[in-house]
């Protein structure tokens, strides 16, 4: 096991005690816990990690942080296994086991490489102009081509068998980012009393307060954030979120937020999810998110050994690890100063300081004076040398003079770029600071305020200072009252900074993307073919998508796109995001939502007893309603359903009907009310007495059917379609609430109080006669077709009894408390034994009411009229009522539209089916031929064929005439005549006994 | 009395009931609920005849009140659930109470409608943050608070007892078993080991 | 978004259901422009840029529907009230307003 000889023997936060092994590659090897994998690769000296997206350049390590582009690796095995993980983020455990990317055969020596050679195929826009024509061949050639060798990380294709959970947080001040100003921001709100949430991506606090190794008040920086953590962990009020990505700022106060519970660990504990999606309601924010170091554009300036300059000082102060043995440092600001006090530190040989600018200040010169490190100003590094890693690089000064210096590590800084996106991601638009050569937050959303590097206060003391101001800003504004605070003792460091956006005249691609694999001359190529706004710039050279999301090239992009159109960097474009900041998984979103539990399910009473019969259920919205009850010996579901059909209309059948809605609706206005709702009258419903009722929408066309009892003076209960009972609840209230408040009634939802089952047969009033309680009088002279009432059964349960059919048998519906339904279901089909009776499904209950041509969802379709369904004569036209006025518009009662009619097969043993195309006899298969519809077909057992109902043109007109069912999705082509839309006991004797 | 033979079912199959200091998880079977609507206008005289009758004023907040052997949990404007064990003299609100108001108030039985369930201990708040989104902090929910909303998106109606914390919660009664599905999978960090 | 329920206090735009503008109000099915009236009322839109009144509902909490003045430029939400009192208001004002027309 190679020993991890870039570690340093002292410093960083790391626990030398702790020895973690890990395998990148098949290849093992130790770091120590608080490791992440690119500090324990970087202290084993592995300095190559993956390839690069289209050229597949060697890359290696070159942030700290979520901002990385280049080491990308598949984290895990098998199912587990995790594509295009940031080795700058993972946390190494130990037995951890990850692998390179887009190599092979392996990443040293990696044979689509020669992607390089075809550089000019894979320039911007190369999607859009190599693969033009034919499109035919997108399929088949250019996408497995392009896929094959472009490209990332390998998703598992197996199901994801890590659990998440999803949670809402609420907070007076959420404070985003736990660096110095963060830390700052809360300990001032918290300690005002407002609740506050700090929430920090790192596995540790304290951001760049310790990456950078500076000292707060006379000690080291890691002193003060220890002793800030141990304040916070004494506030009650306060919650302390590590691992945790704020990834969105949504309206209202609202953020997206995903804890990383057990991603650190190599299984998740027991009862603990691997991720946890926090939905966070807070009254004000802090963005503290810090800011992102951009590098230097110049040739081959993403060869492994190429890294940030703040990267390097975090790996020598947080990690204890040697970055590299030689390093030369190009910059264009004074945090060179610190870069070179940790190099020294850390005992790298520091070749050179090479700064774009004249002159660098004077804490600079310092710190290099100090130990007589090499200064070159007026310098740029040209290009590097080096392929699998850097050797040298070669340094070029303003007069054109060249140099060479051999080196291991290049420390870049560009520049920083405040993490700005959170401020963004509801369209507050950002402005530019020249001092510091990026953007920084503009307007922000209402409570949202930002401290520290992410509003541009550069400086140690700045972030601290900003922090304390807007943690007690915000706290006042939740209603707290803050102390004054006290900024502890520290000095800013110089943030001098001058631009320099590319370093041309290099020998070897200068990236701006490198995750994209976006050279400066893609940007010159995009500008020549007109697509210079940012927005057409991202689109045509996907600069700043994936997993990074730019962020260490957007700025860079901007600025050289603006050097060469001319125009001003803020004119060119701005660095707008949208959420999320970093990836979020799938499985994040979806929480415990998977699987069967991606939606509630509703039982019906029944459903044990149902179960334990075998029945096979259906969803019917959220509802899962047995479907039909297969027996021994059946060998098909038409087999079993015919049975049902059979039984209720020779002997008695049961069905679950407890899932229609049931409304009870009360008042002295209740008659009015309902009146207004239903397109036929109702108050001169008799008590006692129940009717069918259509509901219409404004613009005329059916809503929802159902039927309408009245059970007082003052109290109807209606039914509604069993998908509709929510809709139709929220059109009531809106009624009751809004057109009609004048009126008195009130209404409250009883679906699930009662467990209601369809008795239906020509033995059905013998089977309740057996189950009511014998005070109650059933004979068909006390209890008519249409009847109902409230009743007792079995000895002295409540029941309400309504004598409707559905299936045009002799039929009940006798509803119990549903906490009988179970045991009444269970006495039906005992006391009915010898009366043959069974139960039976929604697919019967479907044969029957297309037998009696009943209109069901496929004829509710949205798009018809009363008119269409046959329905006109019920339509009252003595009262006012919702969809009157539109539904009598010209084209809604024109007599051409499709209507309700029957339809069978001219050879009666055809099959059927629905959504075939009505079209004349004799016409060809043209849209403009087209007649209507079949919506619902069904093997009718009683007569024995096929049959279905549909929707013509001039239908009811047409009875004896033969058509084409024309279905070219299934083949079908079949001529049906056309009947009326009832195939059984069409004068309706059976339902009256 | 129904005959003996004729069992009531319980909405929740699947429940395991849980006992700890942390987190216990308790079905509520038993309860007899009425709602009650006030008619236009009649508020006052329902408050007076509640008042009378169990001597509690009806809450015109989400909040809960307890008295005269009922309890009444605010569920809307002038809209309210009372409820009461059903105990062996099998007591029915709904009759109860209907006749108490009527032609004031409309009185609806929900005792099968809907399912409850208690959740008590020190992390309930933590479990009940899984589903509902409905700051249950005691800073911002009152101790006899109540609230009408939903759990992983099963409607609810929640209410506080006590500041154990212990929170009852009522669902419509088809939903049971997908609840109790929620909740075991919010709560087994907190069960498990 | 979130709503400041008057019923139920401040949730999450997931508890409301949209329904539409609230600024129209039903015609008069009986007046001889009620084709004309009903279809500006169902179907007519100006859809400005800025502050609208729509209809929400409160789907999964209190069942009341409400009024909602929104700007959908930034889905700022100016003001939430209920429904009925709004509704109840326009109709005492317009009560209001037929008899002093009456008067004059
Ligand atoms: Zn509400």
């Amino acid at each position: 096991m190679p020993f991890q000889r870039h570690r340093m023997p002292v410093g960083g936060l790391i626990d030398r005690s702790r020895k973690i092994r890990f395998a990148f590659d098949g290849v093992n090897y130790a770091g120590y816990a608080g490791d992440t994998l690119a500090s324990a690769l970087l202290a084993n000296g592995v300095k190559l990690t993956g390839r690069s997206f289209k050229y597949h350049r060697p890359r290696g390590i070159m942030s700290a942080g979520s901002e990385e582009p280049n080491a990308l690796v598949e984290l895990r095995t098998g199912a587990y296994r995790e594509a295009n993980t940031k080795a700058t983020t993972i946390e190494i455990f130990e037995g951890l086991k990850a692998s390179s990317q887009n190599r092979w055969p392996s990443l040293a020596f990696d044979v689509m490489a020669i992607n390089s050679l075809l550089s000019p195929v894979f320039v911007a826009g190369f999607y859009y102009k190599t693969f033009m024509w034919p499109a035919a061949l997108w399929e088949k050639l250019y996408e497995p081509l392009i896929r094959r060798a472009a490209g990332l990380g390998r998703a598992s294709a197996q199901s994801d068998p890590d659990t998440y959970e999803k949670a809402t947080a609420f907070c007076d001040v959420l404070v985003i980012g736990g660096g110095p100003a963060g830390l700052s921001a809360a300990l001032q709100a918290g300690r005002s009393g407002a609740r506050v949430l700090l929430a920090d991506e790192n596995a540790t606090l304290g951001g760049r307060a310790i990456d950078d190794g500076a000292d707060i008040d006379g000690l080291p920086a890691a002193q003060w954030v220890s002793s800030a953590i141990t304040e916070l962990a004494s506030l009650k009020n306060v919650r302390v979120f590590k691992r945790t990505t704020v990834f969105g700022a949504y309206d209202g106060g609202t953020f997206g937020a995903v804890e990383r519970v057990s991603d650190h660990l190599a299984k998740a504990p027991t009862g603990q999810p691997r991720q946890r999606l926090w939905h966070v309601v807070a009254k004000q924010s802090i963005v503290a998110a810090g800011a992102t170091e951009r590098p230097i554009v110049f040739a081959n300036n993403d060869r492994p050994g190429v890294m940030l300059a703040g990267a390097v000082r975090t790996y020598i102060n947080r990690y204890g690890v040697r970055p590299g043995q030689r390093a030369v440092v190009f910059a264009n600001n004074d945090y060179a100063a610190s870069t070179v006090a940790s190099l020294n530190k850390a005992g790298v040989d520091v070749v050179a300081l090479v700064d774009s600018r004249e002159t660098p200040s004077e804490g600079v010169r310092a710190i290099l004076n100090a130990r007589g490190t090499r200064l070159i100003s007026s310098a740029v590094i040209s290009s590097v040398s080096g392929k699998l890693r850097v050797k040298g690089v070669t340094v070029r000064t303003a007069d054109g003079r060249t140099e060479t210096l051999a080196c291991d590590l290049v420390a870049m800084s560009g520049g920083w770029t405040p993490n700005i996106q959170l401020t963004t991601h509801l369209g507050g638009k950002p402005v530019w600071l020249d001092a510091i050569g990026s953007f920084v937050p503009g307007k922000l959303p209402p409570g949202m305020s930002a401290a520290g590097a992410a509003s541009g206060a550069m400086g140690l003391r700045d972030a601290l200072e900003s922090g304390l101001a807007s943690g007690s800003a915000a706290a006042r504004a939740a209603g707290f009252t803050p102390a004054a605070s006290v900024v502890p003792r520290v000095e800013n460091d110089s943030s001098a900074f001058a631009p320099l956006w590319r370093v041309d005249g290099g020998r070897g691609k200068a990236f701006v993307d490198m995750q994209n694999d976006v050279a400066v001359g893609d940007i010159e190529l995009a500008n020549r073919e007109g697509f210079r706004s940012v927005e057409h710039l991202k689109r045509y050279t996907t600069l700043g998508m994936a997993t990074d999301q730019g962020r260490t090239a957007n700025v860079n992009a901007l600025a050289i796109m603006a050097g060469l159109t001319g125009k001003p960097i803020p004119e060119t474009g701005m660095t707008m995001a949208r959420p999320p900041y970093t990836p979020v998984a799938i499985g994040a979103f979806a929480g415990h939502h998977r699987g069967k539990a991606f939606k509630a399910t509703r039982r019906p009473p029944s459903y044990a007893w149902s179960k334990e019969q075998g029945a096979v259920f259906v969803e019917t919205g959220l509802w899962l309603r047995p479907g039909f009850f297969p027996r021994a010996g059946e060998t098909d579901w038409l087999q079993t359903v015919t049975r049902e059909v059979n039984t209720v209309r020779n002997a008695v059948g049961v069905c679950d009907v407890s899932t229609l809605g049931k409304i009870d609706v009360q008042g002295r206005d209740a008659a009015a009310f309902l009146d207004k709702l239903y397109m036929n009258g109702m108050k001169s419903l008799a008590i006692g007495r129940a009717r069918y009722g259509c509901m219409l929408r404004e613009d005329g066309m059916l809503m929802d059917d159902g039927t309408v009892a009245r059970l007082g003076e003052n109290h109807y209960v209606v039914t509604t379609t069993t998908a509709n009972a929510v809709k139709v609840s929220q059109h009531m209230e809106l009624c009751q609430q809004w057109l009609w408040p004048e009126l008195d009634v009130q209404m409250i939802s009883a679906t699930e109080q009662w467990a209601q089952y369809a008795v239906a047969g020509p033995k059905s009033r013998g089977l309740l006669q057996r189950v009511a309680d014998p005070a109650f009088d059933i004979s068909d002279a006390a209890f008519p077709y249409m009847q109902s009432g409230v009743i007792s059964v079995l000895g002295g349960i409540k029941a309400r009894l309504f004598r409707l059919s559905f299936s045009g048998e002799r039929a009940y519906e006798i509803a119990v408390p549903a906490r009988f339904g179970d045991a009444l279901i269970r006495r039906l089909m005992e006391a009915g034994k010898d009366l043959g009776v069974c139960a039976y499904g929604t697919e019967a209950l479907g044969v029957m009411r297309i037998e009696k041509g009943h209109i069901s969802g496929p004829e509710l379709n949205g798009t018809t009229t009363p008119h269409d369904v046959g329905l006109s004569g019920m339509v009252s036209t003595k009262k006012d009522f919702i969809g009157r006025v539109l539904g009598g518009r010209p084209g809604l009662i024109d007599p051409d539209r499709p209507a309700l009619v029957g339809l069978r097969p001219v050879d009666r043993t055809e099959r059927l089916r629905s959504g075939a195309h009505f079209l004349g006899r004799h016409a060809s298969a043209t849209a403009g031929n087209d007649e209507g519809h079949m919506t619902s077909v069904a093997y009718s057992p009683s007569l024995g064929h096929w049959i279905g109902l549909g929707l013509l043109k001039r239908g009811p007109q047409r009875t004896g005439e033969i058509v084409r069912a024309y279905d070219p999705v299934r083949s079908g082509d079949t001529l049906v005549e056309v009947v009326a839309p009832c195939f059984i006991d069409t004068a309706g004797e059976r339902l009256r006994g | 009395m129904a005959d003996q033979a004729l069992a009531a079912q319980s909405a929740f199959s699947e429940l395991k009931p849980v006992q700890s200091a942390a987190l216990s998880i308790e079905v509520r079977d038993g309860l007899t609920i009425a709602s009650i609507a006030a008619g236009k206008g009649k508020a006052a005289d329902v408050r007076a005849v509640m008042q009378k009758a169990f001597g509690i004023d009806l809450p015109d907040r989400p909040l809960r009140v307890e008295g005269g052997g009922i309890s009444v949990i605010w569920h809307g404007p002038d809209q309210w659930l009372a409820i009461a064990p059903r105990g062996a003299g099998d007591r029915d609100l709904e009759s109860e109470l209907a006749a108490l108001l009527d032609g004031i108030a409309a009185v609806t039985d929900q005792s099968d409608g809907r399912a409850v369930v208690r959740l008590s201990g020190s992390c309930v708040r933590d479990v009940l943050a899984k589903g509902v989104p409905v700051d249950l902090h005691a800073s911002a929910f009152a101790s006899n608070g109540v609230a009408i909303t939903h759990a992983s998106h099963i409607g609810i109606v929640l209410w506080q007892i006590d500041e154990t914390p212990t929170f009852e919660i009522a669902l419509f009664r088809s939903f049971a078993d997908s609840f109790a599905h929620w909740l075991a999978h919010a709560s087994v960090e907190f069960t498990a080991g | 978004m979130r709503f400041n329920c008057p019923c139920c206090g401040e949730r999450g735009a997931e508890e409301f259901v949209y329904h539409g503008d609230a600024a129209a109000t039903r015609p008069d099915a009986n007046s001889p422009t009620a084709m004309a009236d009903f279809i500006a009322y169902t179907y007519e839109r100006t859809n400005a840029a800025g502050v609208h009144r729509e209809l929400w509902y409160h789907a999964a909490g209190c069942h009341l529907w409400l009024v909602v003045a929104r700007n959908v430029m930034n889905h700022q939400i100016i003001s939430v009230a209920r429904a009925r009192d709004v509704a109840l208001a326009q109709t005492a004002q317009a009560t209001c307003g037929a008899q002093s027309n009456g008067g004059t």
